[in-house]
């Protein structure tokens, strides 16, 4: 079998008696960035919230880079899947460096405090993202924008196989959106990680993602290379969306409503 | 701002603040019903020949006394922001966990059934407080959900039942001694500390504030949500105890010697995030300095201003009040 860096295999989820994933199983390869799309309430969050150990599964097995999640506690699933949620919880003036520096906390013992090599590599990756220059701000001042490229350094350092990402572009602009989610991608490709985004405009995933996951109602009900020709993805694409066009454009496509 | 105004900015601060500190110290250690000269403290740290009975008052009365409105400010500004930091609440104090008012039914309990020994009333106040604390901690445990959510209403329960029992015991306490002395104690006062009271409590403060020091990196990690926090690999719910508890220690040793002292665990960390405009570990350094100063400083007003000693909770509110009002009024944040 090849490798895999994440492996899901017949995940079922539910919040007391609403049962909210089905026996979803897919796995993700090295360099591999995948879209994972879907209506409101069709499990995405909940998926990424299992996947990353936040919330028991009722059955099935999730595995990164062949580690056993389920069976890892916090430390240990810190070193193997970093998370970016929809919304960051930071409520107090913190310095973006030390909102960066959290991202090596997996690899710190709990008396230990972020050592000058890691403030180094923290700079560097602050650097090649284009916001060294706010380190010293207040994480809370800065722009959503910036916010969501702190908190995707802060993925980056913590330097984990497997990067969940949950609507990280919810709170940007057009342009940020765009900025954004090439910073991901390029990240991903280069350093062989592997990348579950959960999107709202397809359009996105299309450009950026090699992968897209279609998931409604719990389920995984398709799955398609976003290489593969116009009409394989326009009919997965219409399982979750309904009537639909598909453009093409400049070697990609753009999806607009039939 | 860039990073070399900000630092600067902050060294100004500390210095300052350390300054105002030492002047504070130096005043307090010098009034009083005998006064002592700058002159005699010097004579008297040199080693010099000096009138014994000042000599007495320095060793006895007045030393003990700013060292330990020194170590309770610090203290309970330090937890206070460690509180207000893991709770993500910037209106958080040491009552949110019942440290408080088991400390003040520990102590009711030793002035009604222990004949009120200061021994006993400090022994049970510090065992109250902590027992109390371990106790919420045993029913967050047992509950389902260990969010933040629960640690407060946990708090609610344990603040309530306290209460009651402090009504009880006062109900049934002798109105004219021990119903003083319970009303008295949850006042707060530096007036009966001697040396060996602070050698009694400085273990356990010690060993609370040097938990809270190794943690310091964890605490500001607490500072995000549960789940946020997890996926950054921090073991929220042990980290937690061990921060609550540690915190815990700290309060329940000072207050179970000095009594309740309020207000100044819950300003002193508002004084400090607003003037350094950040919140970590620096801050809560800082902040503990500010509640150092402003509990010396009360102090001295509380044994000043009228013939009779004023209960130090009168002083730290009537001084914090108006100076949280005045940052307020300047327009920043509070949080």
């Amino acid at each position: 079998m090849e490798q895999k860096l994440l492996n899901v295999n017949h995940l079922s989820v539910s919040y007391g008696n609403h049962s909210v994933l089905r026996d979803v199983g897919f796995s993700l390869g090295c360099g591999e960035f995948a879209a994972l799309l879907g209506l409101n309430g069709s499990g995405k969050t909940t998926l990424l919230r299992t996947i990353c150990g936040l919330k028991k599964a009722d059955s099935g097995g999730c595995f990164a880079a062949m580690k056993d999640i389920f069976r890892a506690h916090e430390k240990q699933r810190a070193h193997l899947i970093s998370y970016i949620p929809q919304r960051h919880s930071i409520v107090y003036d913190i310095s973006v460096t030390d909102v960066v520096l959290m991202g090596f906390n997996g690899r710190l013992r709990f008396y230990q405090q972020p050592g000058k090599e890691q403030i180094q590599r923290a700079f560097s990756t602050m650097e090649k993202l284009g916001i060294y220059t706010l380190r010293a701000e207040s994480f809370l001042r800065l722009s959503e924008g910036q916010k969501q490229l702190v908190i995707l350094a802060r993925s980056m350092v913590q330097d984990t196989p497997v990067m969940l990402l949950d609507e990280p572009d919810s709170a940007l602009d057009f342009v940020n959106r765009h900025k954004v989610l090439f910073k991901i991608r390029e990240i991903i490709h280069e350093d062989g990680r592997c990348g579950l985004i959960t999107l709202h405009d397809p359009n996105f995933a299309l450009q950026y993602c090699d992968r897209l996951l279609l998931l409604s109602e719990g389920n995984i009900c398709g799955e398609v290379n976003v290489k593969s020709n116009a009409s394989d993805i326009k009919n997965n694409l219409s399982k979750i969306y309904g009537r639909i066009e598909l453009l093409k454009y400049k070697g990609g496509y753009a999806m607009v409503k039939g | 701002m860039s990073t070399n105004l900000y630092r600067c900015k902050n060294q100004v601060l500390f210095i300052a603040i350390f300054l105002l500190l030492v002047v504070a110290v130096l005043i307090s250690i010098c009034i009083g019903k005998y006064p002592i000269s700058t002159g005699e403290i010097w004579d008297i740290v040199m080693g010099k020949p000096i009138d014994p009975l000042t000599r007495n008052v320095f060793l006895t009365l007045r030393l003990p006394r700013t060292l330990m409105a020194l170590l309770a400010g610090y203290g309970l500004s330090v937890a206070g922001s460690v509180y207000q930091t893991i709770f993500k609440n910037p209106l958080a104090s040491p009552d949110i966990v019942g440290v408080s008012s088991g400390a003040s039914m520990g102590a009711a309990f030793a002035i009604v059934f222990l004949n009120g020994g200061t021994a006993a009333i400090a022994f049970s106040a510090f065992a109250g407080g902590v027992l109390t604390v371990l106790f919420l901690l045993g029913l967050v445990g047992i509950s389902n959900n260990k969010s933040i959510a629960t640690y407060v209403l946990s708090g609610i329960v344990i603040n309530a039942f306290t209460q009651a029992v402090i009504m009880i015991l006062k109900f049934f306490a002798d109105p004219e001694r021990q119903l003083a002395s319970i009303e008295f104690w949850t006042m707060g006062s530096f007036g009966g500390i001697t040396d060996d009271k602070i050698k009694a409590i400085i273990p356990f403060y010690l060993v609370g504030l040097l938990g809270l020091i190794v943690l310091r990196w964890q605490i500001t990690l607490l500072s995000l949500s549960d789940d946020e926090g997890k996926t950054l690999g921090v073991r929220v719910q042990y980290l937690r105890c061990g921060v609550l508890l540690c915190a815990t220690l700290v309060v329940a040793s000072t207050i179970s010697i000095t009594g309740l002292i309020s207000f100044v665990g819950l300003i002193a960390p508002h004084i400090g995030r607003l003037l350094l405009q950040r919140n970590n570990f620096k801050t809560t350094v800082f902040s503990g300095l500010v509640g150092a100063f402003i509990l010396v400083a009360a102090d001295c007003l509380a044994r000043s201003i009228s013939s009779s000693e004023i209960p130090i909770s009168i002083m730290t509110s009537m001084i914090g009040a108006p100076f949280l009002a005045y940052l307020m009024s300047r327009g920043k944040r509070l949080s």
